[in-house]
């Protein structure tokens, strides 16, 4: 029964690797595939926030950063040697600018997509946690950071192609096309591995005594501090972490989207990354995931049939959780909410009569040292 | 530096602290001598949290000097200072609520603190026997898996206690460890800390003249952010300079409770 219950959730998840991709249009995929690519800068927020306690609104510096990295690589892998990418003629640029060189190499990519977003995560985070500044201040410092990067990225016609950003479609992985179907068909799956082993490495992370004290920075810091601790190493650590996450994400969800651009660190993009993870619930790893890919599914539905209603949609969403289920839904979901449900519908689920009793553990340990019952139980 | 056993281990110099002018501690000397049991009484707004947050580091005193063990604890960051031996239980309980009362325990359990150490270094027999020990010690065994925040008071109290244990310091303090208890829980408590004290040195701050009386040890009266008298509870209670501040003899009878 128990191995049943840890088996099918991984069952249900291969199935639907192996089937999706059969059944669902290319377009429909491509879209699954991007937003299930957004599950992992969700994880890396339910981290910072959900465990640990900081509301981060600059997520989109990391998700950009990891999406500039893939294409700039993916820019100069379409050139035949000796050859500039195509924008830079606009600007009369005639050589290619230096920091461009490293993106040659695969092998420095694949680091940098990581990498480079986890130490600019790791340098702020520092600063910031280093000062002490915590809630709200430090959400005001993020959104400050990201609009900082957003109008610095826009300007940079002569180095990255500023506002226009950088298309990936047309490069060639391996003799296919990025944008082709069998090279998104590939870029679902890896999508799906790496959404799975970024939830493994945030559950490794929550479920042992290093979660534990990311619980406690999140509900008491100071008292940690009396208790020996550094919360800010942790903290920094964390939030390097949640960046690397961020800035993967922005790689895979540059690839299927076919373009990298400024518009990735705007404002509003960050706090929507924010609601997924309410919306989903807080502190439970997997409802960033479903937050993440249910919402944009949702929007990308609506979108189709009544452009102007989804904004509306989403901020009633957001209303809704934060007054009615305050631990989203998978949060709502494990306190019981289907009974709830269950018992609004006339047909209530079997509940002890005397709680206080029956699950009282202290009651039980008793019990059982006497080893009878207790009369006038129910 | 070499400390005998009559140097004492933690001691304060001249501490005042000013916020905005207002001086919550004025020229306070303290000094606590190795395994002593030492009890600080004094009304509202003497200054007996600050006096607290200036030993652990939360504080820093305008002037004056904390040393413990011949070193001076001035601009050493909280967590440093805990990592030296002090311990602090806080006047409300504070345990981690989301975390069941052994989880607590884990974190507090004497040992690294590094993220690294916690993240691939599991606990020793030695830390997990300690865990277990003090949640019999403190009546939590059953409830050693529930959350934290369904606790009762009294239980948070002592797992607070607990939890202060767990970090093995030399030096305790305990702000108002029983306030809350019933009367059986505050004598097991007093019990405890007289137990604690001779391996320990235990500083308690308490409102609970009953229970002061019951821990038998010297008494220090904090006013107006200095030490007005010092000795055993008899000769504290009768002193008039005490009875005085506790019950405004002299002037407007206006209690100060800045």
């Amino acid at each position: 029964m128990a191995k049943w219950r840890t088996w099918l959730p991984w069952l249900l998840l291969v199935a639907a690797g192996l089937i999706l991709p059969a059944i669902l249009p290319p377009f429909r995929l491509n879209l699954l595939g991007r937003f299930l690519s957004l599950g992992i800068v969700a994880l890396g927020i339910d981290l910072i926030w959900g465990f640990t306690g900081m509301l981060s609104l600059g997520q989109g510096i990391f998700f950009a950063l990891g999406g500039y990295a893939v294409g700039m690589h993916l820019q100069l892998l379409a050139l035949p040697p000796g050859e500039l990418p195509e924008f830079f003629g606009l600007y009369g640029v005639k050589a290619l600018p230096a920091f461009w060189q490293p993106f040659h190499s695969p092998l420095f990519t694949a680091l940098c997509i990581w990498v480079l977003p986890a130490l600019v995560a790791g340098l702020l985070g520092y600063l910031v946690f280093r000062n002490r500044i915590k809630g709200v201040y430090f959400s005001i410092l993020t959104q400050a950071a990201l609009l900082v990067f957003f109008n610095f990225f826009n300007g940079q016609q002569k180095l990255i192609n500023g506002t226009n950003g950088l298309k990936t479609d047309t490069a060639r992985i391996f003799g296919e096309l990025v944008g082709s179907d069998s090279m998104q068909r590939n870029l679902f799956w890896l999508t799906l591995v790496l959404v799975v082993a970024a939830w493994a490495l945030c559950r490794w992370l929550t479920r042992g005594r290093f979660g534990d004290a990311l619980i406690a920075i999140r509900d008491d810091e100071p008292r940690l501090r009396f208790t020996g601790y550094n919360p800010t190493a942790y903290k920094t650590l964390v939030f390097a972490i949640a960046g690397a996450m961020a800035g993967v994400s922005g790689a895979l969800y540059t690839v299927q989207s076919g373009i990298v651009s400024p518009q990735y660190m705007a404002v509003p993009f960050s706090i929507e990354m924010v609601i997924w993870v309410a919306v989903g619930g807080r502190g439970t790893l997997i409802g960033a995931v479903l937050g993440a890919v249910l919402i944009n599914y949702a929007k990308s539905l609506v979108s189709e049939q009544l452009p102007e209603t989804w904004l509306f949609i989403q901020g009633g969403l957001f209303l809704l959780v934060v007054t009615a289920l305050p631990d989203g839904l998978v949060g709502w979901w494990r306190q019981g909410g289907p009974r709830q449900i269950q018992a609004m519908v006339g047909w209530p689920p079997l509940a002890p009569t005397y709680p206080g009793l029956d699950l009282d553990p202290a009651v039980q340990a008793e019990r059982e040292a006497l080893g009878s019952t207790p009369g006038g139980a129910p | 530096m070499t400390v005998s056993a009559s140097t004492p281990v933690l001691e304060l110099r001249q501490v005042s602290v000013s916020f905005d002018g207002f001086w919550a501690l004025n020229d306070l000397n303290l000094s606590l001598a190795p395994g002593e049991l030492r009890a600080v009484i004094g009304p509202n707004g003497a200054g007996k949290t600050t006096f607290l947050d200036v030993i652990t580091g939360k504080v820093r005193p305008t002037k004056g000097d904390v040393v413990f063990r011949g070193r001076s604890l001035l601009g050493i960051a909280e967590h440093r200072i805990a990592r030296l031996g002090i311990g602090r239980k806080f006047q409300t309980p504070r345990v981690y609520q989301n975390l069941t009362p052994r989880r607590n325990l884990e974190l507090a359990v004497k040992g690294s603190h590094a993220p690294f150490s916690l993240l691939f270094g599991r606990l020793d027999s030695r830390q997990r026997d300690r865990v277990q020990q003090l949640l019999a010690v403190v009546g939590l065994e059953a409830h050693a898996s529930q959350r934290a925040g369904s606790l009762s008071h009294g239980q948070k109290q002592w797992l607070e206690i607990a939890m202060l244990l767990a970090q093995d310091p030399d030096v305790l303090l305990v702000d108002e460890p029983v306030a809350g208890l019933s009367e059986e829980e505050t004598e097991r408590t007093g019990a405890l800390l007289r137990s604690l004290a001779g391996d320990h040195t235990v500083l308690v701050i308490e409102h609970d003249m009953d229970f002061i009386r019951e821990l038998d040890c010297p008494v220090t009266v904090l006013h107006e952010g200095h030490v007005l008298c010092e000795g055993p509870m008899e000769a504290v209670q009768s002193d008039p300079r005490v009875i005085e501040v506790y019950l405004g003899v002299e002037d407007s009878g206006v209690e100060d409770d800045a």
